[in-house]
């Protein structure tokens, strides 16, 4: 394990950059099957995994751990540009979750699909550069990181270069991210200016006494803006829709259940600070020269933000007719109820926010994937098209029954269990706080017409009738044929492994939402 | 050494930051959006290098080599983008970012 | 002391100019030329404000590499290399918010005390601290560019498809 302490807590960003640099080093040598290049990237995941739960201090494997206990969780002294903490670990394990999801399931599309060794090369950059976003403890090497995954998500999205519409997605995509890292490059810009430095936790030591009131809420102004377009926070929102819709479906699933969590976390890290001194010190306001409060000003931004996007996104959702749009909105919904975590500031709010996260790689990540498999059938894009599918694919209805229920709150389910710890936090943080919470059940209320509405077309609507009229006359009525076959044994595995998270997390939280709790407490204990 | 007025650079930063929004929200033409996202970054560049004149000592250092990080990115921010623009234009024979409405309806 | 007050207000004209030209003339090889003006122009700056480094920079990678970029894509694709762009309306939404961008970040100006003054810098400790205190942003900018080169090989090379 020499080599392993030498690493110390790189070690999971050099396992993906390996796994990364090998794609392409295959692909130069030209082996491009989509299986050899596959099983590569999802190695060199579930590797990097399992020494992030080690470092985490998961019981079977701490062995392997190859950071030191007290490397985790201490301000770093000085100003260096990273900093392990255990939310950090958390977030790291929820990113490789989602990357170790997608790459599992595209390892069953056709072996001689092209651009195989693009796609998983980018696959792994992408979750690399989420790794250190999970890391970071200053700001420009935060939105560097952001970057990292930003250029290569583009660029996955573009992978299938012949078609025009997912061309067409990363064009829009490219130019709202092209904006938005300009707008947050400014905002730090003006950080800086004010502060003379970059780092979040000499930031957030000194974010009560600067003397640039007015620049301060400028930077956190620009940040803000910036980063909710990355996590799709109406009304930031308008591109999402459209690059979900008109991406490969297996890079949806990757850019809702991963990528977009990216923008979420670096809301935890750059507004955590300001916001826990607005909650230290309620009276006065962090400014002692009177101008203005910044803590209490971002908390009220961010909880008009967070209301605002359940509520658009379910309304939108609403009125969708398309699965995969359909699901764009319920995901940009999903985002408004992870911000309310930082909003609140409170080490259960956090708990509550990461694990809704937690909980979305597996609900809609998966959901996104299984929509790819049910499409390769042959299955329209359109809500209708599914109509049927409860008698004829029971197993898959089944399991997509389960994400939808979870999505909406259902008990019983993990996306129960991160609702009511949100909402419970909320409540308790007492305050106009009270009310984010009602919005949030209102909202989930909302969202259960349109869960139930796809489920009532699934398994109580009868098949589409054969596409051809001029059919036999007896097999008239006879539904259209899917053909035969699963999913193949990857996209299988997939979703199975997030049914058994979606029921056993529900069913038996603790081992999980502890660790979760923990974590957060730490970060919130690591503030001013 | 020179006593310039910050007061020149915080409004020229401005004023490139608006136009370059400006741009970006106006321009149909995929080059145009291109220059117009650089106009901006270069905004933000110039708070760098001119906060850093001003700070001076080791933070001050730090400003300039954000900006010399950031020079190199927006560099390669621009390659990529061409390289869409140029996939793109060979599917359609056209970089107007107006006439892309397959995905509006 | 005045000449440089001059000289900056010169250039602060000048960049704001060009960078409108560049937006707004009709023919886009134009539009190139007056962006290379705005970068020079942007780099003349730096020199004032004593950071000759920064102002190599970005003379070589702004006003040469990026404007031959962004000239090279011109001429990719298009026919004809001087045809016009059709004009686009100016729209009183995006001038609003421009606008109100604008005056937000000078709403700023009043917090800096006006006897601030630029302080030069040895090029030596720069490199330092790029290469020693602050060397990961370089490790992560290669990560982007290792990105950017892949995805972009892969997406103009022609395939036999």
């Amino acid at each position: 394990m020499d080599v392993a302490s030498f690493a110390g807590p790189f070690l999971p960003e050099i396992l993906l950059l390996a796994g990364t640099l090998l794609v392409f080093l295959l692909d130069v040598v030209r082996v491009r099957r989509n299986e050899v290049v596959g099983a590569v990237t999802v190695l060199g995941m579930a590797l990097a995994l399992l020494f992030v739960l080690a470092d985490l201090g998961f019981a079977p494997i701490a062995g392997l751990a190859t950071i030191s206990s007290g490397g985790i969780d201490t301000v770093p002294s000085g100003t260096p540009l990273y900093a392990v903490t255990s939310l950090g670990l958390v977030f790291q394990a929820i990113f490789l979750l989602a990357g170790l999801l997608v790459a599992l399931a595209s390892l069953s599309r056709p072996s001689r699909e092209r651009g195989a060794p693009i796609f998983f090369g980018l696959l792994s950059l992408a979750t690399l550069g989420m790794l250190l976003v999970a890391i970071a403890s200053d700001l420009i090497f935060l939105l560097l990181s952001i970057e990292i995954t930003s250029i290569a998500t583009y660029l996955l999205v573009a992978y299938t270069r012949r078609d025009a519409r997912s061309m067409e997605a990363a064009m829009k995509m490219y130019i709202i991210g092209a904006l938005s890292t300009t707008l947050s490059f400014f905002g730090a810009s003006l950080l800086y200016g004010a502060y003379g430095t970059t780092n979040l936790y000499a930031i957030r030591a000194v974010a009560g006494t600067g003397g640039y009131p007015v620049l301060v809420l400028l930077g956190y102004g620009f940040l803000i803006v910036g980063l909710a377009f990355k996590a799709t926070l109406v009304p930031f929102h308008a591109w999402a829709v459209d690059v979900y819709d008109g991406a490969p479906t297996d890079v949806t699933a990757f850019l809702a259940g991963g990528s977009k969590k990216v923008g979420l976390f670096a809301f935890f890290l750059v507004f955590l600070g300001p916001v826990l001194l607005a909650r230290t010190a309620p009276s006065g306001g962090p400014f002692t020269n009177g101008a203005v409060a910044l803590g209490p000003v971002l908390q009220v931004t961010l909880s008009v933000l967070a209301v605002v996007t359940m509520t658009v996104g379910n309304v939108l959702a609403l009125l969708q007719k398309e699965m995969k749009r359909m699901l764009a909105y319920s995901s940009i919904s999903q985002a408004g109820y992870m911000l309310i975590g930082v909003a609140i500031g409170t080490a259960p709010a956090l708990a509550g926010a990461t694990l809704q996260m937690f909980a979305h790689v597996f609900m809609k990540g998966a959901a996104f994937l299984l929509v790819a498999g049910v499409a390769a059938w042959g299955v329209g894009p359109l809500i209708e098209d599914w109509r049927g599918l409860g008698t004829r694919r029971p197993l898959t209805a089944v399991a997509f029954a389960l994400m939808l229920l979870s999505l909406a709150g259902v008990p019983l389910t993990i996306g129960f269990v991160s609702k009511f710890v949100l909402f419970s936090a909320a409540v308790q943080a007492q305050g106009y706080f009270v009310w984010l919470a009602v919005a949030g059940l209102l909202n989930s209320a909302l969202s259960v017409f349109y869960y139930a509405r796809v489920l009532k077309v699934i398994f109580f609507e009868a098949p589409a009738p054969r596409s051809e009229p001029l059919g036999v006359v007896a097999g008239a009525s006879e539904p259209e044929v899917l053909p035969a076959g699963g999913f193949g044994y990857g996209r299988a595995t997939a979703i199975a492994l997030a049914v058994i998270v979606i029921v056993a997390v529900g069913v038996y939280p603790q081992p999980v939402l502890g660790a979760i709790q923990a974590a957060a407490q730490q970060f919130v204990s690591l503030g001013p | 050494m020179s006593g310039l007025p910050i007061v020149g650079f915080v409004g020229l930063s401005a004023a490139l930051l608006a136009v370059g929004i400006f741009g970006i929200l106006t321009r149909r033409n995929f080059i145009l959006l291109l220059i117009a996202i650089e106009i901006a970054m270069n905004a933000g560049i110039l708070n760098f290098v001119y906060f850093a004149a001003y700070t001076g000592g080791t933070a001050g250092l730090t400003g300039q080599a954000i900006a010399v990080v950031l020079v190199g990115f927006a560099a390669t921010e621009v390659a990529v983008g061409l390289a869409i623009v140029l996939a793109l234009n060979r599917l359609r024979g056209s970089i107007n970012v107006a006439e892309a409405t397959e995905l509006r309806r | 002391m005045i000449l440089e007050e001059l000289a900056f207000l010169a250039l602060a004209v000048v960049a704001l100019a060009t960078a409108l030209l560049a937006l707004l003339v009709r023919e886009l090889v134009h539009t190139i030329l007056w962006i290379a003006v705005f970068f020079v122009d942007l780099s003349a700056i730096y020199f004032l404000l004593e950071a000759p480094f920064l102002g190599v920079l970005q003379l070589g990678v702004y006003a040469g590499a990026v404007t031959v970029l962004l000239l090279f894509g011109i001429m990719v694709t298009r026919k004809r290399i001087f045809s016009r762009e059709a004009t686009t309306g100016i729209g009183a939404v995006p001038l609003a918010l421009a606008l109100v961008t604008f005056i937000f970040v000078i709403a700023s100006v009043g917090e800096f005390s006006a006897g601030a003054t630029v302080h030069a810098y040895d090029p030596t400790y720069l490199s330092q601290n790029l290469f020693n205190v602050n060397g990961p942003w370089l490790l992560l900018l290669g990560l982007i560019m290792l990105g950017a080169v892949g995805g972009a090989i892969y997406l103009v090379r022609e395939g036999r498809e």
